[in-house]
């Protein structure tokens, strides 16, 4: 790609584009490993800024449908980061 | 001869890549979905030896004993950080002093520590609450993704073949022998040996050559927080006074996933998250280590135990077949067993036995004859 400065993909997890390729090379061939093996997706924003654009790429890279790469992914709760005094509240053990 | 090995999990890649050190060459790992799907990227990512049944603790010291050695070789990344398993109550510590002297005396190094010394362990811990602890300094945890990437690379580069999202839907036996695979896509044949590692998957296809694998898929829901420096020293803290034993893992990448035993309805589906968990599995913990209530929580996922009878995992031939063989029902355990699986079942399939002689108290046949193995430290 003869990029100079890096091209973030993911801002949670530091993820670049040339991380994305070379991970590619190297025999990652399932996005749902790329996903997990980067941590795209696995930051505070849980994908939501970083998930669609890694999925185009690792799709036009490895030559699959968006549809196909992304047919894994499942969005997991809590959707935003929640402080966990708030979920405490009235918690007995 | 082919080995056919159903599951790219953990112990499906450690079967393959004992058989290829032993000369091994036609080897092909089919799997449903993708990479470590089931429990292999769903778990903790720790390890120990201080368990409370013979089997286990024999298997889990020999498992880690590969496991460093397959650091070196393949470049993994693993750290002996240690398992603290904390007591509130005073009478505890009788049952860790009689832990320990098991753990001892097969060669596992754990050790009774007061308060005081807990507490250097893992700076912060509310010492008004603990009595004492039991430290495992040879347990420890690793980043499961990274160390499951290298051990599938390598095996590519050895020539092993992967089929993903192929689904192995049922074996065609005659005379004892299993003659193909019939999967998602095509059948399989040829001078077969099966190894089916398939998780939560192995039940029902063992049921297609009539044999009965008894496990249960057990819920446990893990809480993973936003990545912090570190904060949990050792590699597992286990409030073990609690009911359902709550612990505390810290990733390398620096998330803090906390779990807990709770009671739920068996073999609920992967997407019946609770809104009540997060706070009862976190609320113990918080009050060994009160720093924690400022954490974010980021995530929540469920995975299974797949739990057998005894809570041990099923290794060996699948009698009456010649050339079918089983490593499934982990029982939460199935990661780090896997250096250890794939030396037994290699041992099964090209000595007729395992190296490990008390291997064979984990066959499938132990639930036809009873002798059931008595495991009472089941943890998370």
């Amino acid at each position: 790609m003869g990029e100079k400065a890096p091209i973030i993909v993911c801002r949670c997890n530091d993820v670049t584009l040339s991380d994305i390729i070379s991970a590619v090379e190297s025999g990652i061939d399932d996005f749902e490993v790329l996903r997990k093996y980067l941590k795209l997706g696995f930051g505070p924003c849980q994908g939501r800024s970083c998930l669609l654009i890694a999925a185009r790429i690792f799709a036009k890279f490895s030559k699959k449908k968006l549809e196909e790469v992304l047919s894994e992914y499942k969005v997991r709760p809590p959707i935003v980061p929640i402080p966990v005094r708030v979920l405490l509240a009235g918690v007995r053990h | 001869m082919r080995v056919i090995i159903i599951g790219a999990g953990i112990n499906g890649l450690f079967v393959a890549y004992e058989l290829w050190k032993r000369g091994i060459r036609d080897i092909v790992v089919i799997e449903e979905k993708y990479l470590g799907a089931g429990g292999s990227l769903r778990n903790a990512g720790c390890f120990r030896s201080s368990f409370t049944s013979l089997e286990h603790v024999i298997l889990m010291k020999k498992s880690i004993e590969l496991w460093l050695s397959c650091k070196r070789e393949l470049d993994l990344e693993l750290k002996q950080s240690g398992y603290l398993w904390i007591a509130r109550k005073l009478e505890t510590i009788e049952v860790f002093k009689k832990l320990s002297a098991f753990h001892n005396e097969y060669g596992v190094p754990t050790r009774i520590l007061g308060v005081e010394e807990a507490g250097q362990i893992q700076p912060g811990l509310n010492k008004s609450i603990v009595a004492g602890a039991l430290f495992d300094p040879t347990a420890g945890r690793m980043p499961v993704i990274e160390n499951l990437v290298k051990l599938y690379l390598k095996l590519r580069s050895l020539g092993v073949i992967f089929k993903f999202h192929t689904k192995v839907t049922k074996l065609t036996t005659s005379d004892y022998r299993v003659k193909s695979a019939i999967t998602s896509r095509g059948e399989i044949t040829g001078d077969l040996f099966i190894v089916v590692a398939g998780g939560r998957g192995t039940r029902e296809l063992l049921a297609t050559v009539n044999v009965e694998f008894p496990v249960t898929d057990e819920t446990r829901h893990p809480i993973i927080t936003e990545p912090y420096t570190e904060i949990v020293k050792p590699a597992l803290i286990i409030d073990w006074d609690t009911p359902g034993a709550p612990y505390v893992t810290q990733t390398e990448h620096g998330g803090l996933i906390f779990a807990r035993n709770i009671t739920d309805i068996h073999e609920a589906p992967l997407t019946s998250h609770r809104v009540d968990v997060i706070g009862l599995t976190i609320k113990p913990i918080i009050e060994l280590l009160p720093v924690l209530k400022y954490v974010n929580i980021l995530r929540y996922w469920i995975g299974y135990y797949e739990t057998t009878p005894d809570h041990h995992p099923v290794y060996g031939p699948v009698y009456p077949y010649e050339n079918l063989y089983v490593a499934a029902g982990f029982s939460g355990h199935g990661l780090m067993m896997g250096p250890v699986t794939g030396l037994l079942i290699a041992d099964w399939i090209l000595n007729g036995r395992p190296s490990i002689s008390i291997a064979e108290n984990l066959t499938l046949e132990r639930f036809k004859t009873g002798k059931l193995i008595k495991e009472i430290a089941i943890v998370g």
